[in-house]
């Protein structure tokens, strides 16, 4: 390509850039370090998240258990309102219409 | 020149993962540096991006399978760092201090660039050019890669790759007609 050796011609194609002394030396130990750092991290993101669902369902079951033994006797008392909400519930259009009519 | 095979089957192995990982840095890490440099120009951020490339590449050792070489895929993700980091940092510069000779000035006062002011043009011409194109054109150019290997590095077609490069050296020489 006759442009490409124009190019080359007036430029080369060395390397103008320089790293600052024992930057190869002392980089593979400086990622390594980066690394363990991050597993560490990880570990603890780990650990953190197991005990936060840990505790969550700790809270969970003494909830329910606490919920439980305060609503039973509730739940004797309210029986018969659910009874009567089961009732009105069936009851169809028709018959609210016809109801409405008789009471005019 | 590292075994490859050996290598993957010791990263493989809890036991050896780190050794074998310390081996893939030192082996890797100018290449990979080298390629990153041309592309940020500045050394802090090369080697930010290079600490990028080789933490990244720890997270994934488990999705690697050996279907491309070690190398490949180490330049395939220091490529896309590399290009990454040049996306964010264009949203955050004015695009139109490229034009003023902005880098070639910065480039000139910078103690890890031993070029003449021919050569800090010359960044300034390739810096002018899509992300994409100014890696083909440094792989290509600089360190006189195969078409084929940057096809495994890129994902690209070799026509694609001979057009891009094709296209980089027209406008870096037209930006020398214009400047000369």
């Amino acid at each position: 390509m006759n442009e490409e050796k124009l190019i080359m011609e007036r430029f080369g194609n060395e390397n103008p850039f320089r790293v600052p002394d024992n930057y190869f030396n002392e980089f593979p130990q400086r990622i390594m370090k980066r690394i363990e750092r991050q597993k560490r991290r990880r570990r603890i993101i780990r650990w953190s998240i197991a005990a936060m669902l840990a505790g969550c369902v700790l809270s969970t079951t003494f909830l329910v258990d606490s919920f439980k033994q305060q609503n039973l006797p509730l739940e004797a008392d309210n029986s018969q309102y659910i009874e009567d909400e089961l009732d009105y519930s069936m009851i169809n259009n028709m018959e609210i219409a016809t109801y409405l009519t008789e009471a005019e | 020149m590292i075994d490859e095979a050996r290598i993957i089957a010791q990263l493989k192995d809890d036991s050896q993962k780190e050794k074998a990982f310390n081996t893939l840095v030192q082996e890797y890490q100018e290449v990979l540096y080298w390629q990153i440099r041309r592309l940020v120009i500045s050394h802090d951020d090369a080697d930010d991006v290079l600490q990028n490339t080789f933490l990244k590449a720890w997270l994934a050792l488990d999705d690697f399978r050996g279907e491309s070489k070690i190398s490949s895929w180490l330049f395939r993700i220091a490529i896309n760092e590399s290009l990454g980091f040049l996306d964010k940092k264009k949203r955050s510069i004015d695009i139109s201090s490229d034009a003023d000779g902005y880098l070639s000035n910065q480039l000139l006062s910078d103690p890890y660039f031993d070029g003449d002011e021919t050569q800090a043009l010359l960044q300034q011409a390739i810096d002018l050019l899509p992300n994409k194109q100014k890696a083909v054109f440094n792989m290509k150019y600089f360190q006189e890669m195969k078409y084929e290997d940057m096809s495994q590095i890129l994902g690209t077609s070799i026509g694609a790759l001979k057009a891009s490069y094709h296209h980089a050296v027209k406008k870096i020489t037209d930006f020398f007609q214009q400047n000369d």
